[in-house]
C-alpha cells in the first residue's frame, strides 16, 4: 500500500476530504479510547505522578512531531509553490515568444502564432484536466514539436530577421524548460517513507493521549481535540501533496490570461 | 501414569483479543475497498464518473502535410467538444487520442497500430491515399472503423473505411466538363501534374480515360516525388505542350515549388489557368497572393459560401480556435464525418463496428455547412456538392459554378473501371477486369 492508493481522495471537494480527515482521526483516537486505552494504561496504573510523566513525554514528542510536521507541510507548499512559478514562467516564454514570432514575415508568422495558439488552448483545455488527475499529457510534445519545426523553417534574410529569430529560438529553448519542469511537477509529491514516519507519528501522538489517567468523558473530549487537528494537518500536507491536484493547486489562469491576449488580434 | 486413551480435548474458543484484531483488520480492509466509491460514486455533491469512449485522431501534425492536416485534427477536436458539451453520445463522453504520424507512412501504420491496441472506438484521419492504404489492413483486421475526409482517386472499397471526401465523377469529371463548356473557356488542350503517389496517377488515369473522345487532349503529364519543389522544368514542359489549362493534382508543400515556378514564366490565369484538386484555404497561405490569383481549386466547399448555416460554422470554429483561423475542404466534409458518425452510433445504440455499419443502411445525411450530405449505404461514400473557385488576392475563392445538387459518388466509374462496382448492402465489390492505371489510355 502506497500514498498513490489514496489519490481517490482528491475527487472529493476540499470540505468533504477535511472532514473525512478530522473524522478519520478523531474516530480513531475515540474507538482506541474504548479499546486499547484499557490495555495501555496497564503499562502506567501504579506509577506515582503518572500523568506528569506521560505529558512531559508528550511535550517532548510533540516537540520533535510539530516540527517534523512544519517541516514537511514547507516543503509540501514550497513544491505546490516551484510548480506554480515554472507554469507561470513557461506562460511567460509562451507570451513572449508570441510577440517575437509576431515578427516574422508570412506565412511562417501567421502559422507560428496559430501553433501558439493551438498550444496554449490545449494546456487550458486538455493537459490541465489530466494533470489534475495526476496523468502526464502526452500530446502537447507534438503541439511543441511542430513549433519547433515551424521556427526551424524559416530562414531569416535580413540582419533584423537573423536577430528576431535569434532571440525568438531562445525564448523556445527557455519555454522547452519551463514545459520540462511543468510536466516533472506533475507527478511530484512526497516519498512514502515521510508518509509513513508522519502517520506513525501521529499514531504514536494519539497513543500517548490513551496513557492520562483523567474521566472517560474528558479523556474523550480532550484528545479528540488532538485528533481533530491532527487530521486538519494531514489534510492541508495531503492536499499540497500534488501540485495540480487538490483545493491547493495550480490552475492554469497564466495561461487563460495569455489565451485571451492571443485572441485578441 | 497419565491416562492411556485421553479424551479429546474440547474445542478452544476464539481469543477475544483475536477476534477483534481479525474484526479490526476486516473492517478496514472493506472501508479502503468501498471507500473510493462511497465517498466519489454515491456520496451527494460528487458526480458520478462520466463513462467515455475514445476515438483516434490520425492526422500529421508535423512535417510536409502538417499544413494541411492539421486543420482536420482541429475541426474534430471542435466537433468532439461541441457533442461533449451538449452531453456525449449514447451518455458517452468522446475522448480523442491524437498522435503525430509526421507526414511519415510508416509512422501511420505504428501509430494506427497502437491506437487500435488502446482500443479506440473507430479512427478519423489519414491524407494520402498511400497513408490511407498502409492502415487498411490494420483496421481491417480489428474490425474498426476508418473515417476518411480527404478528396482521392476511387478505385477503393473496403467495409471498414467511411469516405466522406470526393471522388473524380464528384470532382474531376464534372470540372472537366466544364472546361469544355462555354462558361470554362471550351478549353481544348489540358496538361496533367501531379505528385507521384496513388492519387494523382490514378485521378489522372481516369481523366484520360473520361476525356478519350471528347474535345479536350491531354497534352502532357508529369509526375514530380510528393515533396519536390523544383517545378522549372515541369513548367517548361507546360509551356512547350501548348496547353491552355492545367489539371494539378500536387499535393502538400510541393504546391508551394508549383505556383512560384509558373509566375516566375509569366504565365497569365487568364490564358493558363491551373485547376488544383488539393488546393483549399490553410494552403493559400502559404503562397504569395500574386502567385496564385486567378487560378482555380475544384472542391465541395469554401469559406466564402454566402450560407447562414456556413457563416455560423466559422464563427464557432473561430471563436474556440482563434480570430484568423480559416476553413475549407476537407474541414468541411471531415465535419460533416463526424457528425454522420454520430448519427450512426446513436441509431445503433452501439459503438460496435458492426452495428454501426448496419446502422448505415437507413441512408443518414447531415446539413453540413456546405449543404446537406447523404452518406450511400452502398458505396459508404458521400454525396457533395461540387464547386469550382478562383483564387482572390486575400486567399480566399469566388465561387465561379457550382453543382446545382450534390452529386452522387461513384468509386469505380464504368469509364475508367469496367465491371467493378460495389455494393455493401448486398455482397460487396464486384471485380471487373484488372486495370493498369500506369499503362496507355
Amino acid at each position: 500500500m502506497s500514498i498513490e492508493d489514496f489519490y481517490w481522495l482528491y475527487d472529493l471537494p476540499p470540505q468533504r476530504s477535511a472532514v473525512l480527515f478530522v473524522a478519520v482521526f478523531v474516530g480513531f483516537y475515540w474507538i482506541g479510547s474504548i479499546l486499547l486505552r484499557p490495555i495501555l494504561r496497564q503499562f502506567v496504573k501504579h506509577t506515582a505522578g503518572c500523568n506528569d510523566i506521560v505529558g512531559y513525554v508528550l511535550s517532548c514528542f510533540c516537540v520533535f512531531y510539530g516540527l517534523l510536521l512544519g517541516l514537511i507541510a514547507v516543503t509540501a507548499y514550497q513544491n505546490v509553490a516551484d510548480a506554480g512559478s515554472n507554469v507561470t514562467r513557461e506562460a511567460a516564454a509562451l507570451s513572449a515568444l508570441y510577440e517575437d514570432v509576431a515578427r516574422y514575415p508570412e506565412p511562417h508568422g501567421q502559422n507560428l502564432r496559430w501553433l501558439l495558439r493551438d498550444y496554449t488552448r490545449y494546456v487550458i483545455k486538455y493537459a490541465w484536466p489530466l494533470q489534475q488527475k495526476g496523468i502526464m499529457p502526452e500530446e502537447g510534445t507534438i503541439r511543441a514539436a511542430a513549433v519547433h519545426d515551424q521556427l526551424l523553417e524559416f530562414q531569416p534574410r535580413t540582419p533584423s530577421e537573423e536577430i528576431v529569430h535569434a532571440e525568438a529560438l531562445r525564448q523556445f529553448n527557455h519555454f522547452l524548460e519551463c514545459r520540462r519542469m511543468r510536466l516533472y511537477s506533475v507527478k511530484s509529491s512526497l516519498p512514502d517513507s515521510m508518509w509513513f514516519v508522519m502517520i506513525l507519528g501521529a499514531i504514536l501522538n494519539i497513543a500517548i493521549c490513551w496513557l492520562f489517567d483523567m474521566r472517560f468523558i474528558t479523556q474523550l473530549v480532550l484528545g479528540g481535540i488532538l485528533a481533530a487537528y491532527l487530521g486538519t494537518m494531514m489534510f492541508l500536507i495531503f492536499d499540497m501533496n500534488q501540485p495540480f491536484r487538490g483545493d491547493v493547486s495550480i490552475k492554469p489562469e497564466a495561461f487563460e490570461a495569455l489565451y485571451v491576449r492571443m485572441n485578441e488580434g | 501414569m497419565g491416562d492411556r486413551n485421553p479424551a479429546p480435548p474440547p474445542p478452544q474458543a476464539v481469543p477475544r483479543r483475536r477476534a477483534l484484531a481479525d474484526g479490526a483488520a476486516a473492517t478496514l480492509a472493506a472501508a479502503r475497498l468501498l471507500a473510493p466509491a462511497l465517498f466519489t460514486g454515491c456520496s451527494l455533491g460528487v458526480p458520478p464518473r462520466a463513462r467515455s469512449v475514445t476515438v483516434g485522431l490520425l492526422h500529421s501534425q508535423t512535417g510536409p502535410l502538417a499544413i494541411s492536416a492539421t486543420g482536420l485534427r482541429d475541426i474534430e477536436l471542435h466537433a468532439f467538444e461541441e457533442i461533449n458539451a451538449a452531453g456525449g453520445i449514447l451518455g458517452h463522453r468522446i475522448e480523442t487520442r491524437a498522435p503525430d504520424p509526421r507526414s511519415r507512412v510508416e509512422l501511420f501504420v505504428r501509430k494506427a497500430g497502437q491506437l487500435l491496441d488502446h482500443g479506440v472506438a473507430c479512427i478519423f484521419g489519414c491524407w494520402t491515399s498511400a497513408s490511407r492504404k498502409a492502415v487498411l489492413p490494420l483496421v481491417e483486421e480489428a474490425r474498426k472503423l476508418l473515417l476518411y475526409s480527404v478528396p482521392y482517386e476511387g478505385n477503393e472499397s473496403s467495409k471498414y473505411v467511411v469516405y466522406g471526401g470526393m471522388v473524380p465523377n464528384q470532382q474531376i469529371f464534372p470540372a472537366l466538363d466544364w472546361l469544355m463548356s462555354p462558361a470554362g473557356g471550351e478549353k481544348k488542350k489540358v496538361f496533367l501534374v501531379g505528385s507521384d503517389y496513388v492519387f494523382p496517377r490514378t485521378a489522372n488515369y481516369v481523366a484520360k480515360k473520361y476525356l478519350q473522345g471528347k474535345p479536350l487532349a491531354v497534352v502532357g503529364e508529369v509526375y514530380l516525388p510528393l515533396g519536390d519543389r523544383d517545378f522549372t522544368a515541369t513548367v517548361r514542359r507546360i509551356l512547350d505542350s501548348g496547353a491552355d489549362c492545367v489539371l494539378n493534382t500536387v499535393n502538400g508543400a510541393s504546391n508551394l515549388g508549383l505556383f512560384p515556378a509558373l509566375a516566375a514564366a509569366k504565365i497569365d490565369p487568364t490564358k493558363l489557368p491551373v485547376f488544383s484538386t488539393s488546393i483549399a484555404e490553410d494552403e493559400l497561405r502559404g503562397f504569395v497572393p500574386e502567385h496564385v490569383r486567378g487560378h482555380y481549386a475544384l472542391s465541395c466547399y469554401f469559406q466564402s459560401l454566402e450560407t447562414p448555416a456556413n457563416r455560423r460554422w466559422i464563427s464557432g470554429f473561430r471563436d474556440e480556435f482563434g480570430f484568423d483561423r480559416v476553413t475549407g475542404d476537407p474541414m468541411e466534409p471531415d465535419w460533416c464525418l463526424v457528425h454522420l458518425w454520430k448519427q450512426a452510433v446513436e441509431k445503433a445504440g452501439s459503438f460496435e463496428t458492426e452495428a454501426v455499419r448496419q446502422a448505415f443502411r437507413d441512408g443518414l445525411s447531415f446539413g453540413g455547412p456546405g449543404g446537406t450530405v447523404r452518406l450511400d449505404p452502398k458505396t459508404q461514400h458521400t454525396s457533395k456538392f461540387f464547386r469550382i473557385g478562383r483564387i482572390r488576392s486575400d486567399r480566399q475563392f469566388d465561387i465561379v459554378h457550382s453543382s446545382e445538387e450534390p452529386l452522387d459518388p461513384d468509386p469505380y466509374p464504368q469509364v475508367a473501371f469496367p465491371g467493378w462496382s460495389v455494393d455493401w448492402t448486398t455482397g460487396g465489390v464486384t471485380r471487373g477486369p484488372e486495370v493498369d492505371i500506369d499503362g496507355d489510355v
